[in-house]
């Protein structure tokens, strides 16, 4: 027992001191090798694929493989042990559609003006097939680290573009360069049913009538360049069309065309396409699948399905509720006795419609499992840290968690070809780890360790609380506030200035017509409240912003006179 | 069918004697004493005279009944089995305004600036626009002819449609023009946030409230100083409105924006005032009876403003906002020259709820009384102008055939380009070979 | 709002298999019924069995669980046929270039528009889902049933429909690549010649592949194949009349130039649109067994439509010309037939004739006359069932019956009849048309063009 705590203590110390060094050293371009690539998680719930669990189990992982599964292992002595008590263990996510670490190109200012927009260049058309993801990848981009953090290892990425951005790879979740993090390369042919800016193909219509014959064309090329190779005497020579060669391992099936396809209706376009041409096919970041979940099963073609799922309607009865039922009840007798105008009705009848929508979004993933259709997730349009929240989400809506899990690690893994190396927590696997404190789909779970290909990263736990008085927070400076109202939502600007041991500050954009001075700032601790006033329909009406701070974020609500009370999120623009 | 063809046979010999004319000389008006007999006539005001006749001396009806007495000399049409009704007035057109509406330089209804109330369209309403004749032979006689554009686009006129100066067509109104802010949407190009259209309509409120602030006090000096203060042509145009003794055309339509003009009209204790437009009047058709405000709906043969409502709310909505108790005009869709099509639009809100007594008021004697003209206009009563049109059956109907217009008394040539046309191309020489 | 659920949870089973068109059956007692092709029979039945109709006549038995519909006093008609519309679609105008054949509607119906169901409330069953005019030689059109409340776009073709095809003259062609991007056509010269030009190519690109599939049959042949044009396969097609020309006209001169194209490309069907000085050339369009799809009033909306008569209409049928009303627009298509009423008061036509121009004759420009357009025993079950007259201004569309199955009901139908919400968009939003640019919505989706810096520079 005492030697095993020493053990326990000394490897905690050295992880301890990698994150330090690696915090410290960062700052240095130059980083120290990790100390061992050998680790060894004890006692951990090993959650080894959907359904199968493993308690209190060890998992040694080296040189980027899990060497070891179990309970009783004997732990190696190059290994850093991590002591994982009653904590969780998952094989990495897969995520089917990405650009993490994918560089956006910039807009070119003045781009020369296309004389005949009828015929354009392929690359103004957004015909860009022959574009290596590879060549628009950066390891060091934050996004990588961001969808990292939810615990995704693996991803599907593509470029930017509009119809043919290029080709996808599938890559690893962190590396030190380009070529360390792609598993992949040319995994699939992407492609979005978005036209290009005032030239052809502009239209949705335009793009599929392009696509149809970009392929027919690639097909006939490619055979021709093969009678030309079996005998080129007599033979006119084939053109060089990179546009067209591109196409050739579709048209071989050797890969994929992995089409972005959100709505239901781009689900039918593509499958239509799909039917005309014979290529095989990958729809992902779908939202609104419900109604084509038999379509898609039909087809037996391959699915991810969003991460990303429209925002709930805030009630703001059920506080009330809450906070004091007598209250509630009181508020209730009083509505009984004031009939419901027609507007009101009208009102509650469009909000319960939006509100089905929105449970259609959130059950799509269950709705499939039960169709039997088997599917991935991609996070494309989801923002990284609400994804926990949208499985959440999606599994209160029916999707169990073994389904859920099923279609982070081993469905992708299958659909991507990678179920040999990856999506279960098995030996000769690759070391691609999750490992949070509590079951990854509860509510208060936080990731604690992500390995990727074996390379451990650790995350601090933020301890969450209300309001920290003993936080130094500075909000000086330039903040972009977005507050989310029943009409959409309002970008503001606010500026927090030093002024005395106080703040003061000034507000604009939103429904301000001018830039107006906040009548007050307070900041305890973390806990930021300003006022200020709105003209409104030629009243005046008060906003009070409740928020709490952390580092160059703020979330809250804001109170607007009698109209509500809205989610407020800030963000502090860099300094210029 | 044998009987309508009989009639339509008879028509076109008609026209035909007309065009016969035409090539000698451009058909005019005729101005006589002219007695109409035989006639049910629609009164509007006064019930359904049968078997009667309208009497017209220098542009008036002199006598109407079943017994007249017809001075020897008149002129008389027999109108057996024919109808007459008072003259349609259309009080949403921008009629002499608009040649063709996407070639700017046939267009005079939308002068530069968002506060120009002083741009008068009596001014430029041009007598001899072919849209006149071609509406008035359908017994349309009178329009309001509304500038459009800014917040305060200018003064709209009322004018008959026959005349060869503005002066002669002028029919004895004008009103200021307030385009209220709004929040709707202007069509499928129309691609701003939603939070953008409720920036621009916010700025325009407070902007229009700085006008109305200030066209006050310039009032206040205008009164103190007996009309001492300086050229203000822009203040100057809204003192009769500020004083009461003119009206405010209100156009709006969402909901909110009417409820929002209401409110604004009260708080500026806007004394005379209309509202127009009023496309989402049913949704707070108690409120604008509340308050008392006339209004001015139209065009009916719209589409519901919203995706989910019932498709046929645009139809149902005169019908919806009188049955709640507001005096209800009903105009045509403006901008398109197609005014001769105002009794379909009152067809049509009839067909979807509203009475046809109703709807035959909303375009004849309402909106003259709204416009302060229902001395002259409006309906068939002696002392009234001779605006009048005789039709041989239903008005709202398409059936129906309008076979004499009278606009003060004037005869007007049934003759318009596309009568024209007609007779021109139904039977074309030569023919494919010449 | 239960029916809506039932809908929602019909077409939500039908999605399983491709494209399964729900029929019904149904026995509508007791109303007028106007055939169009056979007269006006009183108190007559339509009995309609799997989506067709099977029988008309007197004191029909109701067969076992067939729903009954009682039209006493009501007037039973054909589903009214809009041969041009821009409903339901995704994209109306590839605007890009001034030939687009390839394009094709088909591939972008959107079943969810609201628009479909206003326009079954105005008795309408078939639609011709049309590209825009922005180009000389525009996108294919796609003929739809108004099959509301599917969620599969394929449910809504018109199956087995001919082809057809956008082409459009005058203003909008040159106003969109003339003066929009400086490109041919800026006039009706420039119109003429790109069309020539399309065909010509088109005939060129035909030879080479007939020449190399020809010479492929001799044994031992090696060579290169003409590239693949998507473009001049779709102008091959109609070359060789396997797609119908609708093409979009106003004036008298352009009209006829495009009759002398299509004669000396052998084209032989075709219908313009709009058309609006057809009557002008009525005796040539007779003559070449063109047809006409008008406006009933429309006028003075740009300067090729100023000299327009509201008897437009009239004089092209009375010149033997195959005449039908459309809407080309949402509003007016809720009412077609108030629209065809408006051609008793502008020419004088009959009834019978007043209603061909929204029934029969639609459908003939849309080569359906064989199944729909009259009520007759065999035809497809599309039919509107009206209180009073459909031509009088009091017609009242009640039931709207695609297939058999009731997909409009005046008295039953919930107010909000969304098939799908979007979760995100705001609950008020209102709409309102602008008045005054009153144009055909022939451009929509064409505006990036015309707003180009090109345009602007021109136009001052």
């Amino acid at each position: 027992m005492v030697e095993k705590r020493f053990i326990q203590q000394t490897a905690s110390g050295i992880v301890v001191l990698l994150v330090c060094s690696c915090s410290l050293l960062a700052q240095d371009e130059k980083e120290l090798k990790p100390v061992t690539r050998t680790y060894a998680i004890t006692n951990v719930n090993v959650v080894q694929a959907p359904g199968k669990k493993l308690d209190m189990a060890t998992v040694v992982v080296r040189d980027g493989l899990i060497i070891a599964v179990g309970k009783g292992i004997s732990i190696p002595l190059d290994a850093v042990v991590i002591k994982a008590d009653s904590m969780y263990l998952y094989a990495g996510f897969i995520d089917g559609l990405s650009r993490a670490g994918v560089t956006k190109p910039k807009e070119e200012a003045n781009r020369e003006k296309i004389k005949d927009p009828g015929n354009p260049p392929p690359d103004r058309a957004g015909i860009t097939p022959q574009n290596d993801v590879r060549n628009s990848l950066n390891a060091s981009d934050k996004s990588i680290e961001d969808l990292r953090n939810v615990g995704f290892t693996v991803a599907q990425i593509v470029p930017y573009g509009n119809l043919l951005p290029g080709q996808g790879s599938i890559v690893l979740m962190g590396g030190k360069s380009a070529d360390q993090m792609v598993l992949v390369s040319n995994s699939a042919l992407y492609s979005e049913l978005s036209g290009a800016n005032g030239v052809y193909p502009n239209t949705t219509m335009a793009v599929i009538a392009k696509w149809r014959e970009l392929y027919r064309q690639a097909s006939q090329a490619k055979s021709y360049q093969s009678l030309y190779a079996s005998n080129r005497a007599g033979l006119e020579r084939p053109g060089n069309d990179r546009v067209l060669e591109a196409f050739y391992p579709v048209i071989d099936q050797r890969i994929p065309v992995l089409f972005k396809s959100e709505k239901m209706l781009d689900a039918h376009r593509i499958l239509m396409l799909r039917n005309d041409l014979g290529f095989s096919l990958m729809l992902a970041d779908l939202k609104e699948g419900w109604p084509v979940a038999n379509k898609i099963k039909a087809s037996g073609i391959k699915v991810f399905l969003s991460l990303d799922l429209p925002e709930e309607v805030k009630k703001d009865d059920k506080k009330s509720d809450n906070k004091s039922n007598k209250k509630a009840d009181s508020i209730k007798a009083k509505e009984v006795a004031k009939p419901k105008t027609a507007a009101d009705l009208e009102k509650d009848a469009l909000e319960k419609r939006k509100a089905e929508a929105i449970a259609n979004y959130t059950s799509q993933a269950s709705v499939f499992n039960k169709a039997g259709v088997s599917f991935g997730f991609s996070s494309l349009s989801a923002k990284p840290k609400d994804i926990p929240a949208n499985l959440r989400r999606m599994i209160a809506a029916g999707l169990s968690e073994d389904a859920a899990l099923a279609a982070l690690t081993t469905t992708p893994a299958q659909l991507l070809g990678l179920s040999d190396r990856m999506g279960t927590v098995e030996n000769g696997k690759m070391a691609n780890l999750i490992i949070s404190d509590k079951s990854y789909f509860n509510e208060k779970a936080k990731v604690r360790y992500v390995f990727v290909d074996g390379v451990m990263y650790k995350q601090e736990v933020k301890e969450e609380k209300k309001s920290d008085p003993n936080a130094k927070v500075d909000i000086e400076g330039s903040w972009s506030t977005v507050t989310q109202t029943p009409q959409g939502s309002n970008d503001g600007k606010v500026i927090f200035k030093k002024d005395g041991s106080g703040y003061k500050g000034t507000i604009s954009g939103g429904r301000m017509p001018a830039p107006a001075d906040l009548i007050s700032v307070t900041l305890e601790g973390n806990k930021l409240s300003y006022t200020y006033s709105l003209s409104f329909g030629g009243n005046t009406i008060k906003v009070e912003v409740e928020a709490t701070v952390e580092g160059d974020s703020f979330k809250g609500n804001a109170t607007v006179g009698p109209r509500g009370s809205f989610s407020i999120e800030g963000t502090k623009n860099p300094k210029n | 069918m044998k009987g309508l063809q009989t009639i339509m046979g008879l028509l076109t010999a008609i026209v035909c004697i007309v065009v016969l004319r035409v090539e000698a000389q451009s058909p005019k008006g005729k101005y006589g004493n002219v007695a109409l007999t035989n006639a049910t006539i629609e009164t509007v005001t006064k019930g359904i005279i049968q078997n009667g006749t309208v009497l017209i001396v220098d542009g008036k009806i002199a006598a109407l009944g079943a017994n007249v007495s017809i001075p020897s000399g008149t002129e008389i049409i027999d109108c057996k089995g024919q109808f007459i009704y008072p003259g349609m007035i259309d009080a949403g057109t921008n009629l002499g305004l608009n040649e063709i509406s996407s070639v700017a330089r046939t267009t005079d209804f939308n002068e530069i600036g968002e506060v120009i109330p002083q741009m008068k369209a009596l001014t430029a309403v041009n007598p001899n626009a072919s849209a006149i004749p071609v509406t008035r032979i359908s017994g349309v006689t009178t329009a309001l002819s509304i500038p459009t554009g800014g917040m305060l686009p200018g003064t709209a006129a009322l004018i008959n449609l026959h005349g060869y100066t503005p002066d002669q067509m002028y029919a004895g109104f004008e009103g200021i023009v307030l385009t209220f802010p709004n929040t709707g949407r202007r069509g499928f190009f129309d691609r701003r946030t939603d939070e953008e259209i409720k920036k621009a309509s916010d700025k325009a409120l407070a902007s229009l409230n700085d006008v109305w602030e200030k066209a006050t006090q310039y009032n206040k000096l205008d009164s103190a100083s007996k009309g001492r203060t300086g050229y203000y042509p822009e203040l100057q145009a809204l003192i009769p409105v500020i004083r009461g003794e003119q009206t405010l055309l209100v156009e709006v339509n969402a909901s909110k924006d009417i409820q929002a003009a209401l409110k604004w009209l009260k708080e500026k204790k806007v004394k005379k005032s209309i509202l127009t437009g009023v496309a989402e009047g049913w949704r707070v058709a108690d409120e604008i009876a509340k308050s008392g405000i006339p209004v001015i709906t139209g065009g009916v043969l719209e589409l519901p403003t919203r995706d989910y409502d019932r498709y046929d709310k645009a139809y149902a909505n005169p019908g919806l906002i009188k049955k709640a108790g507001v005096k209800v005009a009903i105009k045509s869709e403006s901008g398109n020259n197609n005014y001769r099509n105002l009794p379909y639009h009152a067809g049509f809100a009839v067909a979807y709820g509203m009475s046809k007594e109703d709807a035959l008021k909303a375009i004849t004697i309402i909106p003259a009384e709204l416009l302060g003209v229902a001395d002259k206009l409006g309906s068939i009563e002696v002392g009234k102008s001779a605006t009048l049109f005789i039709c041989n059956g239903d008005p709202f109907e398409t059936k129906t055939q309008v076979s004499h217009v009278f606009i003060e008394g004037w005869s007007m040539p049934m003759v318009s380009r596309q009568t024209e046309l007609y007779n021109e191309f139904l039977k074309r020489e030569p023919g494919v070979k010449k | 709002m239960k029916k809506l659920f039932v809908l929602l949870f019909s077409s939500f089973i039908l999605l399983g298999a491709t494209a399964q068109v729900e029929k019904g059956n149904l026995l509508i007692k007791n109303g007028t019924v106007i055939t169009i092709t056979k007269g006006n029979l009183e108190q007559t039945d339509v009995l309609i069995k799997d989506g067709k109709i099977t029988q008309i006549g007197k004191n029909i038995a109701t067969p076992a669980g067939v729903k009954v519909i009682d039209a006493s006093g009501q007037f039973v008609m054909p589903g009214i046929i809009d041969a041009h519309s821009h409903i339901a679609l995704d994209g109306i105008n590839e605007g890009s270039n001034p030939i687009t054949p390839e394009v094709s509607e088909s591939d972008v119906i959107n079943p969810f528009q609201i628009g479909i169901y206003r326009a079954l409330g105005g008795g309408i069953t078939t639609v011709h889902a049309m590209h825009g005019s922005a180009n000389a030689i525009g996108g294919q059109c796609e003929t739809i049933k108004l099959r509301y409340g599917t969620f599969d776009p394929e449910v809504l073709k018109m199956d087995g429909a001919p082809r057809t095809i956008k082409f459009a003259l005058g203003e909008n062609p040159t106003r969109s690549h003339g003066e929009g991007s400086g490109i041919v056509p800026r006039t009706r010269m420039g119109v003429e010649f790109v069309i020539r030009q399309a065909f010509s190519e088109a005939k060129e690109y035909t030879e080479k592949w007939n020449q190399y599939n020809k010479a492929k049959l001799v044994k031992g042949f090696r060579g290169a194949p003409p590239t693949y044009s998507y473009r001049h396969e779709v102008l091959s097609d109609i070359l060789n009349d396997k797609i119908i020309v609708h093409c979009h006209s106003y004036r008298a001169d352009e009209i006829y130039m495009m009759l002398k194209v299509c004669k000396d490309f052998g084209i032989k069907r075709i219908v313009f649109q709009h058309v609006n000085e057809g009557f002008k050339v009525a005796p040539e369009l007779a003559a070449q067994g063109a047809m006409a799809s008008v406006f009933s009033d429309w006028w003075a909306y740009k300067f090729e439509v100023y000299y327009s008569t509201a008897y437009n209409a009239a004089i092209l049928s009375k010149n033997g010309v195959v005449t039908s009303i459309n809407s080309d627009d949402g509003e007016m298509m809720r009412h077609l037939y108030h629209e065809a009423g408006k051609t008793q008061k502008y020419g004088g036509l009959n009834d019978e004739e007043a209603l061909a121009l929204i029934t029969i004759n639609p459908a003939k420009q849309l080569g359906i006359d064989g199944r729909v357009g009259s009520l007759e025993v065999g035809k497809e079950a599309d039919i509107a069932i009206f209180k009073n007259h459909p031509l009088s201004i009091y017609g009242v569309p009640m039931f709207t019956i695609v297939d058999g199955v009731v997909r409009f009901d005046r008295e039953k139908d919930p107010d909000d009849m969304r098939l799908v919400v979007d979760p995100k968009q705001a609950i008020e939003t209102a709409t309102f048309r602008d008045k005054l640019s009153n144009q055909d919505h022939c451009m929509e989706g064409a505006e990036f063009i015309l707003d180009s810096e090109l345009f602007n520079a021109n136009k001052k």
